[in-house]
């Protein structure tokens, strides 16, 4: 698979023709959307850090996604989550062509639907055509178009009114390995007063750059009903030679809550962006990053809080920890419209820097169109204290360790803001990053 | 008495902060059982030799020797030279937050065991030493340091060194900040842990603390040099009369 900066999508790229007559015309809406614009432009704060170039795959060059087995372990041991009633379901979603779905032995309530994105398309066309493409389509960006028209078949849940999914439900992506593209996409719709717990995870891709990269475009969009409580935490775990896009948009109506937890950890160079639009008053969007770096991997991740009711409230606390050449830019936007009156809105973006030649920026963004609310936002970035790691290492414990102890010390205020049935699943993700730290 | 060899040594220490040297050529042997005083003005260098012998990043021996039991420390890491049974007292100890007072004494006690203490026999022994120094359990799952007063810090450090059982423990100001109460549970807490197989360098501006733990040898600093060196009356004299008339005569001596 090439880079082609004059990549156009081609109309019989088969994918295009997927789905009923609607989808077929999303999807060429958005195939014409992707074609007729132009690269974003570097000036802006949103591609300051990153060429758009790298992410124009010429994916009619790419190969089959080949499957290498890499990820069969950690399937079977999510099985067994599954079996032993620990996660509600699992989904597994491979390159987008096989969505095979388990569920616990106590079965999933009344009216829930998990699985194939396609299959829901038809079978609950109503539902799914209201929905898909709302927030992410051609006028998202180019790359948003890029996903909306290549996207092959992707994960839908549906969680009635009044429903509550009591474990968590994991959703599984596999990517490609080398010189493959994968576009994956997921639609939530969580009902009035229902909750669901959602672990997203995204894995696999080309381990070897000299083998040839591998390239993944994920798109996620997220309906939280009236008085609705979700949690959804995005795992990006992929292998060394990825290049992925991911776009996250959720939208709250009145008193729903969510909580988004983004552990970016993995790839060659990501580009993530998460987004909620609080558009009810009471609704509540809280989102808690944390971003491990080394070698030379480069992130560049945007969070947008968008008010447009009154009465609404959010906090980012958004942590990235780099190591060796590493190189994170955050972006954090909150966006409070005129009409939105008496809002709450907090963003922190804190960045530890394990050794000189790592590079952190943070670009905190506010947009903030009337005077009746509450608004902060606050960024740190330093190295880490050799003082410290000399108090450490002054009572026998080795360097590394004495390391790893301070930077787990440093991520340890995120794990207190984290429900407690979810801090062993996440404490698990993160030292198993820490561990190659 | 000769043919004993010193448990921690140093011969003609010199240290540099910033490129300024601090300590100027400073000797002393240690013997097992043996307490020593090192006590001096303000900025006399007595706190840059404590921390450069621990390995501190930010002072530089630049010249001389140490060994502990007769096995060189200079080219040893800071976590070495914990392992070989050096202990530093800090004066103020940092705040490392996020990682809770329990995990760090484990992690200290792992690798001065080379495995994972028994989780059990760990939280009884934290548990007695604890009580023993009058410190609260509840700061067992409290963050190391943070937000702790500096008397608490200053016990959480002795508890480090009871659990650790250190063979050398250099103890820098523990008695500045203490009123008399954690002041005596603080001395009762050095006095267990000291017997015929431990060494103590006790580095300190005042002789109130030498009233509970008792040297043998005191040291007097200025100006990063040891100018008088004598028995526990030697304190007495300081607390009488301050430092001016030792150092002015080392100076007319000069």
């Amino acid at each position: 698979m090439k880079q082609n900066p004059e990549f156009l999508i081609n109309e019989m790229t088969p994918h295009l023709h997927r789905g009923p007559d609607w989808l077929k015309a999303m999807r060429r809406s958005d195939r014409l959307g992707f074609n007729e614009a132009e690269l974003p432009p570097r000036g802006i704060h949103l591609w300051r850090y990153t060429d758009p170039i790298r992410f124009m795959m010429d994916i009619d060059t790419a190969t089959d996604a080949d499957f290498t087995g890499a990820l069969d372990a950690v399937v079977k041991a999510e099985a067994e989550h599954v079996k032993e009633g620990r996660l509600a379901a699992l989904v597994t979603d491979r390159g987008g062509r096989d969505i095979d779905v388990q569920i616990s032995p106590a079965g999933l309530p009344q009216g829930v639907i998990i699985g194939s994105l396609s299959d829901a398309s038809e079978s609950n066309f109503d539902l799914v055509k209201e929905h898909l493409y709302q927030m992410i389509n051609r006028k998202s960006g180019k790359f948003e178009a890029m996903n909306g028209a290549l996207w092959n078949d992707g994960i839908f849940i549906y969680v009635p009114d009044n429903v509550v999914i009591e474990k968590p439900v994991h959703l599984f992506r596999e990517a490609g390995g080398e010189n493959s593209a994968t576009f994956p996409r997921l639609l939530v719709i969580v009902g009035r007063n229902a909750e669901v717990t959602l672990i997203d995870e995204y894995g696999g891709g080309s381990p070897d750059r000299n083998k040839g990269i591998s390239f993944s475009n994920g798109a996620v969009e997220l309906f939280g009903s009236e008085d609705s409580r979700t949690r959804y935490v995005s795992l990006q775990r992929y292998a060394p030679a990825m290049n992925s896009y991911f776009t996250h948009r959720a939208k709250l109506k009145q008193n729903a809550t969510m909580l988004t937890i983004p552990l970016v950890f993995g790839g060659e160079l990501c580009k993530q962006s998460f987004g909620v639009e609080l558009a009810g008053a009471g609704a509540d969007s809280k989102m808690y990053g944390l971003l491990f770096g080394s070698n030379r991997q480069h992130f560049d991740n945007h969070t947008l809080h968008h008010h447009s009711a009154g009465k609404s409230t959010s906090d980012i606390d958004f942590k990235v920890v780099l190591k060796d050449r590493a190189l994170s830019a955050y972006t954090g936007l909150i966006r409070i419209d005129n009409k939105a009156r008496t809002c709450e809105a907090y963003q922190e973006n804190r960045n530890l820097l394990l050794n000189p030649g790592t590079r952190a920026e943070t670009i905190p963004e506010l947009e903030i169109l009337n005077e009746d609310v509450s608004c902060s936002h606050g960024a740190t970035l330093g190295p880490i204290d050799e003082e410290s790691i000399f108090y450490l290492k002054s009572r026998g414990i080795e360097r590394n360790e004495a390391v790893r102890m301070i930077v787990g010390g440093f991520v340890q205020s995120t794990f207190k803001l984290v429900p407690e049935d979810l801090k062993d699943r996440l404490s698990d993700f993160v030292a198993t990053r820490l561990e190659t730290i | 008495m000769t043919d004993k060899s010193p448990l921690f040594e140093f011969k003609d220490v010199h240290v540099e902060v910033e490129g300024k040297e601090v300590v100027k050529g400073v000797s002393l042997k240690i013997f097992a059982g043996e307490i020593h005083a090192i006590m001096g003005p303000n900025g006399s260098g007595k706190s840059s030799l404590s921390n450069a012998l621990m390995g501190h990043p930010m002072y530089s021996i630049t010249k001389g020797e140490a060994y502990i039991k007769g096995e060189s420390i200079l080219e040893m890491e800071s976590d070495e030279r914990s392992r070989a049974g050096m202990f530093l007292a800090f004066q103020y100890p940092l705040a490392i937050p996020g990682v809770s007072v329990a995990n760090f004494l484990r992690a200290a006690l792992k690798s001065h065991r080379g495995e994972d203490a028994d989780m059990s026999d760990f939280r009884s022994l934290l548990k007695k030493e604890m009580a023993e120094l009058s410190i609260d359990p509840a700061f067992a799952t409290r963050y190391l340091n943070d937000g702790f007063s500096g008397g608490e810090k200053k016990r959480i450090e002795i508890l480090q060194m009871s659990i650790l059982n250190p063979s050398v423990a250099l103890l820098d100001e523990t008695d500045s900040g203490l009123d008399i109460d954690a002041l005596k549970t603080v001395s009762a807490g050095i006095n267990r842990y000291h017997d015929d197989s431990k060494g103590i360098l006790l580095v300190t501006h005042y002789q109130r603390l030498l009233n509970y733990i008792k040297p043998d040898h005191v040291h007097v600093m200025s100006d990063g040099k040891f100018i008088k060196s004598g028995g526990p009356e030697l304190a007495l004299k300081l607390e009488d009369e301050g430092y001016d008339w030792i150092v002015n005569q080392t100076t007319v001596g000069a």
